[in-house]
């Protein structure tokens, strides 16, 4: 695979883009704190697509509004959280700095292309505007160049297109004219949170194909948010599964799809429509994502797992390595898969760090 | 479509609409209690006086015998539409109706005026504070003031206004607040301070302030004058506007395209201005429009209560009288103005939201 290659060969050179470690994100509510992103950690190279894939409600996407300073109180990143964004902190940035990040140096494509446009400017107007803050680029020159973007992302007679308002144009055509907006700021990064959802199975695959195609084209790192693991198959080099608020398992496309470690992916793989016969009818993972408002004492899947047993609900899993490649890992108590059940928990809890309270409840098993 | 033909599509509605407005004024009026003849000749009339009057004014033909309601109607139709107004039975008893309504325009329009500015510079502001402060103490008490002012009815704030500003009221102890002595506040209240005022002595407004050079003084008191009641005009409307205004900014800055825009570095003044903006006029556009009404016929009440000679007033004496060409002529006015906001609406519409057309049969 030329893609899988070309992305690796990007780690092996240098540093990541995009480094999120330990980003926590909260709510504050009345009665509780609710961890919708908790303890997430991954990385972005350039030029490769990262997935994140999970059920809704699993934090997907505040991870993305985190990474783009978008979260608004009651939301709150707390300080422990680092984001990385070509060696800046952006943790530590005033609202000013932030905004010279978004657009020039992240952009993002959101779900519902139907309201991500202003319905009362012109598609010319909004992404000359795009122009014009992130380049300075203005009057005529910026139309030139808003006609380039948009034969750029395939909307023919792009020239005309321009004068038109968003309700001329159809679900994929704007979501196609989003992605020209964004890609008018030049970013390194792209993420795009769910942009294929709301769009039907043919639009979906244009859609995804004219993201590889501008990856390619431009060496631009993308960030892709979806609970729908046909469409990560397609586009992903890596992925990190998340469940409500925690990463459980990270793998290459390839790894995940061959050798679903965790529990939860291998259920989720296994729930994908056509996968097995007509007969067997359809695979499902019974309950829901819980609402992520107690600490992570223990595993948050647990009641949900076919495999659980004691320890599960007292004790946190850590990010263990599974494969025997590189950056395979899961985060779940039944790895080390070598080791007895008393070895896995000693090293979970070794990994943990030694003052975990939760220790001394485990430890009388 | 073409705005102009759109324009003259509207027009052309609008002749079934001024049919029904005059028709029902003029049903209710002849079927009240009314007796204009008395009214204008009072108790110790002769019948040969009576009789005589009863003819002039069309209610009788010279033999005695009733005029027909059909043909006093189709009467009143055909002047009307021919813009002949007639002369007024009890108010100014044969003045030409448009010089009466000539002569007591420009207060009501000066009330209307200043209730528009009023209400467009508290209610818009307000609102679009309260909306980007949503949920603060500040907003709350934007926001609840905009539904108190929504909630006091007219004729009561106006009852409410005038006793604080005239004599032994709250605020008299301020007289030069509001009120020069020949304002508010003296025994005779707002009355007689229209007749004593150098602005308004029977002469049209624009030759007190224009005529031979502007005299600002005059504009001063002019101004002093007329806010309490313009204050207490424009109060539902301002009250309107603070709410929409808040709930549209907020629909608004919640919105994808908002994030969108953040997303490409957009600043948040330039959200404001140019992303909010224009959205949160849309659902405002109909109140601010429904405010110029105020400009002509909303203000009945309050000119009663503070007893502005204006319009408003004069259509209130009228309808008792009954003083029956004035208040055909007022209705006339009212829906001529009624029809041209709604019509101006609808056309500014389409340029401050192009998904709206004025096409009615695309797609």
């Amino acid at each position: 695979m030329s893609r899988e290659e070309t992305a690796e060969s990007a780690r092996d050179e240098g540093d990541p883009l995009l480094s999120v470690r330990n980003l926590q994100t909260v709510f504050h509510t009345d009665r509780e704190t609710i961890r919708a992103v908790d303890d997430v950690s991954f990385d972005v190279y350039p030029g490769e697509t990262v997935g994140i894939v999970g059920e809704s409600g699993s934090g997907k996407s505040v991870t993305a509004r985190s990474i783009m300073g978008l979260v608004d109180s009651p939301g709150e990143v707390l300080p422990e959280s680092s984001i990385r964004f070509n060696g800046q902190e952006l943790t530590a940035f005033s609202d000013a700095e932030y905004r010279e990040v978004r657009g020039s140096g992240i952009g993002m494509v959101f779900q519902d292309p139907q309201q991500s446009l202003n319905p009362v400017y012109t598609i010319g107007n909004q992404i000359r505007e795009a122009l014009e803050i992130n380049r300075d680029i203005t009057g005529a020159q910026a139309t030139k160049e808003a006609t380039k973007l948009l034969e750029s992302v395939g909307i023919p007679d792009a020239k005309r297109r321009l004068d038109e308002h968003p309700h001329e144009f159809s679900g994929g055509m704007r979501q196609r004219a989003v992605i020209a907006m964004m890609l008018a700021c030049e970013p390194d990064l792209l993420i795009a949170d769910e942009p294929t959802t709301a769009l039907d199975v043919t639009i979906q695959a244009q859609i995804l194909d004219l993201l590889k195609d501008l990856q390619e084209e431009r060496n631009l790192a993308i960030l892709f948010i979806t609970h729908d693991m046909g469409v990560i198959a397609d586009i992903s080099d890596r992925v990190n599964v998340m469940y409500a608020g925690q990463i459980v398992e990270k793998a290459s496309v390839e790894n995940l799809f061959e050798r679903p470690e965790h529990p939860y992916t291998r259920a989720l793989i296994e729930s994908i429509p056509g996968e097995h016969s007509r007969g067997e009818g359809l695979n499902t993972i019974e309950g829901e994502v819980p609402t992520p408002n107690a600490p992570a004492d223990h595993c948050r899947f647990a009641p949900r797992c076919p495999q659980a047993f004691g320890a599960c609900d007292k004790m946190a899993p850590q990010h263990i390595d599974v494969g025997e490649t590189v950056e395979h890992t899961a985060a779940c108590l039944l790895y080390p898969e070598d080791k007895a059940e008393g070895e896995r928990l000693k090293h979970h809890r070794a990994l943990a760090g030694g003052d975990d309270v939760k220790t001394e409840v485990s430890n009388d098993e | 479509m073409n705005r102009l033909l759109y324009l003259f599509k509207r027009l052309l509605l609008a002749v079934p609409v001024f049919l029904f407005g005059i028709t029902m004024s003029f049903m209710v009026l002849y079927l009240g209690p009314i007796d204009p003849v008395l009214n204008i000749l009072g108790q110790d009339a002769t019948p040969e006086d009576i009789h005589q009057l009863k003819v002039a004014l069309g209610l009788i033909y010279q033999d005695g015998s009733t005029v027909p309601l059909w043909s006093q109607y189709l009467k009143v139709l055909t002047d009307l539409l021919t813009f002949d107004f007639g002369q007024s039975w009890i108010i100014q008893r044969g003045t030409p109706v448009g010089d009466l309504i000539l002569n007591r325009m420009p207060v009501t329009l000066w009330l209307g005026f200043w209730s528009v500015v009023v209400a467009l510079v508290v209610g818009i502001p307000g609102g679009l504070y309260a909306g980007l402060r949503a949920n603060t103490w500040r907003d709350y008490i934007a926001s609840g003031g905009g539904i108190i002012w929504r909630a006091m009815p007219n004729f009561w704030l106006a009852v409410m206004v005038v006793g604080l500003l005239s004599a032994g009221g709250l605020l008299s102890f301020y007289p030069d607040l509001w009120v020069s002595t020949d304002v508010i506040g003296t025994s005779d209240s707002v009355g007689n301070l229209f007749g004593s005022s150098q602005v308004f002595a029977g002469m049209p407004l624009l030759e007190a302030i224009w005529v031979p050079v502007p005299k600002w003084t005059n504009i001063a008191t002019a101004i002093k004058w007329i806010l309490p009641a313009a204050l207490v005009l424009g109060s539902s409307s301002m009250g309107n506007e603070i709410r929409i205004g808040r709930t549209a900014v907020l629909e608004s800055i919640n919105s994808k395209y908002v994030e969108t825009a953040k997303a490409k570095g957009v600043s948040g003044r330039r959200i404001v201005t140019k992303h909010v903006g224009r959205n949160a006029l849309i659902p405002l556009l109909p109140i601010i429009m429904s405010e110029f009404y105020l400009l002509i016929g909303g203000s009945v009440l309050v000119e009663k209560v503070f007893s502005i000679r204006g319009l408003g007033n004069m259509f209130f004496r009228g309808v008792l009288g009954p003083d029956i060409p004035l208040v055909m002529a007022l209705v006339f006015l009212f829906i001529i103005v009624q029809v041209t906001v709604n019509i101006a609406q609808d056309i500014l519409y389409t340029f401050i939201d192009p998904r709206i057309t004025l096409e009615d049969t695309e797609r």
